[in-house]
């Protein structure tokens, strides 16, 4: 008997957590790949793009990446920037574009930390795909851990593959020894549960959750995985006809927390098992109360008349199945108005109120959203992938508009700039022409030449003449005009010692010319150098002017041709991404509509059993021989 | 009783199905985005997809142009602050003089000072430069060891040739002085 039952109870547990999705990271696929690997970094451009990174500003870091990659600015960076690019991609739900990424550089042959990070994306752009099968394969050829955070991420994907290929024991025995580490996640350890109990390890399993739903939890994230543990146990229980251990797992669930409400009808129902309605009214009335848009409430406000009813308060019954239908009815009022709201763009209206910034959030506890009414209807819809996908989109779409608004007056200045500098160009250019014309390089450059001439000899003579001074020249020159007037009374005697004092002034100059000669060489040397790199950089000048002659109306026509080009790309696709954003918008509001419609399907069904409970109750009324009205009191209820 | 409770039951196990969901985030099911969906809404997904990388593009060829329009290679220079461990200095602001001019005055917000101590590197300022000989001065402002006001300046001369001029300010450990370090490393 005891171990039929532990199996049924296997049972329950496995039936129960079928259904039950592992858990992962809140975040893990809201923010682009962890951080790249911490090295030094060499290019600074490629430090630049991790400044955008860091402060999560994806879109300049992609833009800033492309821009250097273009320049080739990083050249000792190329696979990291690669990595960080293909990462960038997927944060902008680009998986298509992100794959090639990945799939180039691991078809070039990148270092193998590269490969196997660029795997391990690729594996995750393929798991967000739906593609479960090649994402496992991508996640085989990883090699070696990865670095930091990332190693942990692969591990938790690759469990989570591993479960949704129906490999619970190859998922669980990734798990174990993760989870015996310390600081381990406890989506892991929960994660852990869920596949050894889907392997059939139940008791393993079932001690893991039960564990869990013990464990005192720091944060909200944790408690709410904590109650979720304990609702699956509690339902399994239930299931296996074991309300009172039901009740124990239930009674562990916050009363505030997000299971709350499923607990609260499970316990209630557990009650119910245990021929104890008066019980499950406590539970029942309590949830009854709460917000009707959770279909547990709606459940709960038919379960507490029947209640009533197995107590044989048919009255009682009768008035509470009366409030269901009324509340029923009020619900699918608020629907309809929900509805019409968001015919009318208040959804996406609110939303993007909601979401000032650039990245988004996941709002699955949104309790109001402004211009819409009754926004709690939309909370199951909203918290769902596809729609959460489609608002990302609808938001990048939006930054991206004006994004391409900002370029199109941008590219406006663009082209007035380069105008006024053509402007500019042909204004100059005939004056700076004319100067430079005037400018007779190739005389000049003869004239430098017989002074370099010049020098070559005086420095051959060691002549200091050839560097006397201008005043020393007019001095030279007077002592030849005085010897050439001595010459003419050269037999006079008289002037024979004017003759000896010439004799002494010139030698004392040429003394003196000699002696200057060391000093006077090297810095007659250097001017010659200066004339000679002047002159070269004029002729520079004067090939640059020429070739700007020829080459700069090119350049500013090449230019123009981008600007118009780019106009052009741009034009294009300013209508296209306002037309996939109204797309992407109908295609929101649709998919909020069409909750919202199977929400009032759900409403009609319940009105609709309510109404079918009234009426039994009053037809029992009837048949008992009463006078139609249901007794109030004391009286037998048939179930509804 | 036994039928309603079923149907209670199925219920409270989709009931548990959406809580996990709501436990993932994405709150996708076990394996996302199945073949159905993709198909559904993959046309729409797919023509925004290639929209996004062909403004992604756009982008990068108008950066490019405007780089080359305004910044063109022979006279470009740009100047980069970045942080080397920097736990003895508490950045607040860099201030930048080129020739005796100021081109730049940064006050960092704390994310900035974040990104940049977990390894970010910032472009503070792109200009334009003749060729021939340069200064700069910079500034560096902020808190130093013992909580204390902290500024410091450094200056390098340059030449600036053709190619565009690459100048990085480090700011460093000097673990032998207890002091923050300034460096300047000129990259091309």
């Amino acid at each position: 008997m005891r171990s039929s039952a532990s199996a049924l109870t296997a049972l329950a547990l496995a039936t129960s957590l079928a259904l039950a999705a592992p858990a992962r990271a809140l975040a893990a696929d809201a923010k682009p790949p962890a951080d790249p690997p911490k090295h030094p970094v060499v290019d600074p451009h490629y430090g630049d793009v991790l400044f955008e990174f860091f402060q999560n500003h994806y879109f300049p870091a992609l833009t800033k990446l492309e821009v250097s990659q273009h320049f080739e600015r990083m050249p000792h960076h190329a696979d990291e920037a690669e990595v960080l690019r293909g990462g960038l991609l997927l944060s902008y739900g680009m998986h298509q574009q992100a794959g090639e990424v990945f799939e180039q550089l691991i078809a070039r042959g990148a270092a193998p930390s590269v490969r196997d990070r660029a795997w391990y994306f690729l594996a995750k752009v393929r798991w967000q795909r739906g593609l479960a099968g090649p994402a496992l394969d991508a996640l085989g050829h990883v090699e070696h851990p990865l670095p930091g955070q990332l190693e942990e991420d692969r591990k938790l994907l690759q469990a989570n593959v591993l479960m949704a290929t129906g490999d619970n024991a190859g998922a669980a025995a990734l798990l174990t020894p993760m989870v015996a580490s310390k600081g381990a996640p406890l989506y892991a350890r929960y994660n852990l549960g869920v596949a050894q109990v889907r392997a059939g390890d139940t008791a393993r399993g079932a001690k893991a959750l039960d564990e869990i739903g013990r464990m005192g939890m720091p944060n909200e994230e944790q408690r709410a995985l904590r109650d979720k543990a304990n609702v699956a146990l509690g339902f399994a229980a239930l299931r296996d006809g074991q309300p009172q251990q039901a009740r124990a797992f239930l009674e562990r669930v916050r009363l505030d927390g997000l299971e709350s409400n499923q607990a609260l009808l499970g316990f209630g129902w557990a009650a119910d098992a245990m021929k104890n309605p008066k019980l499950a009214l406590v539970p029942w009335v309590e949830l009854a109360g709460r917000d009707p848009t959770d279909s547990a409430v709606l459940e709960a406000q038919l379960a507490v008349p029947y209640a009533y009813a197995e107590l044989g308060a048919s009255g009682q019954a009768l008035d509470r199945y009366n409030v269901a239908i009324a509340n029923f009815e009020h619900e699918n009022s608020n629907l309809d108005a929900t509805i019409a709201a968001i015919r009318q763009g208040k959804l996406l209206e609110g939303l993007m109120a909601r979401n000032p910034g650039e990245q988004i959030g996941w709002f699955q506890t949104f309790k109001d959203i402004p211009l819409v009414p009754h926004a709690r209807h939309l909370t199951p819809v909203l918290a769902g992938n596809e729609f959460q996908e489609g608002f990302k989109n609808y938001r990048d779409l939006m930054f991206m508009s004006h994004n391409l608004a900002d370029w199109r007056d941008q590219l406006g200045i663009f082209g007035d700039m380069l105008a006024t500098r053509r402007q500019g160009f042909a204004e100059r250019l005939p004056a700076v022409s004319t100067k430079a014309g005037a400018m007779d390089i190739n005389a000049l450059q003869q004239r430098s030449d017989a002074n370099a001439a010049a020098l070559r000899e005086a420095q051959s003579a060691q002549d200091g003449a050839a560097f006397a001074d201008a005043k020393e020249r007019d001095l030279r020159a007077r002592l030849e005009r005085a010897q050439a007037a001595l010459d003419r009374v050269r037999d006079d005697p008289s002037v024979a010692d004017a003759r000896e004092r010439l004799r002494r002034v010139k030698g004392a100059l040429a003394w003196q010319l000699a002696h200057e000669y060391a000093t006077r060489e090297p810095g007659a040397r250097a001017q010659q150098a200066d004339t000679e790199a002047a002159l070269a950089e004029a002729r520079a000048h004067g090939e640059a002017l020429a070739r700007a002659q020829a080459d700069e109306p090119a350049r500013f026509e090449a230019f123009a041709r981008r600007i118009a080009d780019l106009d052009t790309r741009l034009q294009a696709l300013v209508p296209r991404v306002a037309a996939l954003s109204q797309a992407q918008a109908q295609a929101l509001d649709d998919l909020a509509i069409a909750s919202l419609t199977e929400q009032k399907a759900r409403l009609a069904g319940y009105t609709a059993q309510a109404k079918i409970a009234v009426a039994q109750l009053y037809d029992r009324a009837t048949e008992s021989g009463g006078d139609g009205e249901p007794a109030k009191e004391g009286d037998h209820a048939a179930k509804p | 009783m036994l039928k309603r409770t079923r149907a209670l039951l199925a219920s409270l196990a989709f009931g548990v199905l959406a809580a996990v969901a709501h436990a993932q985030g994405t709150g996708a099911a076990a394996l996302p985005a199945p073949v159905a969906s993709a198909a559904e809404a993959g046309s729409l997904d797919d023509r925004i997809q290639a929209a996004k990388a062909d403004v992604i593009s756009l982008n990068r060829d108008l950066m490019v142009l405007e780089e080359e329009l305004l910044f063109p290679a022979s006279t470009q220079v740009a100047v980069f602050v970045s942080m080397d461990v920097g736990l003895m200095f508490d950045l607040e602001s860099v201030q930048i003089k080129l020739d005796d001019k100021l081109v730049s005055n940064y006050l960092y917000t704390p994310p900035e000072v974040q990104a940049l101590h977990r390894g970010g590197v910032q472009r503070v300022y792109l200009g334009n430069l003749k060729a021939g000989k340069h200064e700069i001065v910079a500034f560096f402002t902020g808190k130093g060891p013992h909580e204390r006001d902290y500024k410091r300046g450094t200056t390098i001369r340059f030449d600036k040739a053709t190619d565009p001029k690459y100048i990085e300010l480090q700011i460093k450990d000097d673990q032998n002085k207890l002091q923050p370090d300034f460096v300047v490393k000129m990259w091309q």
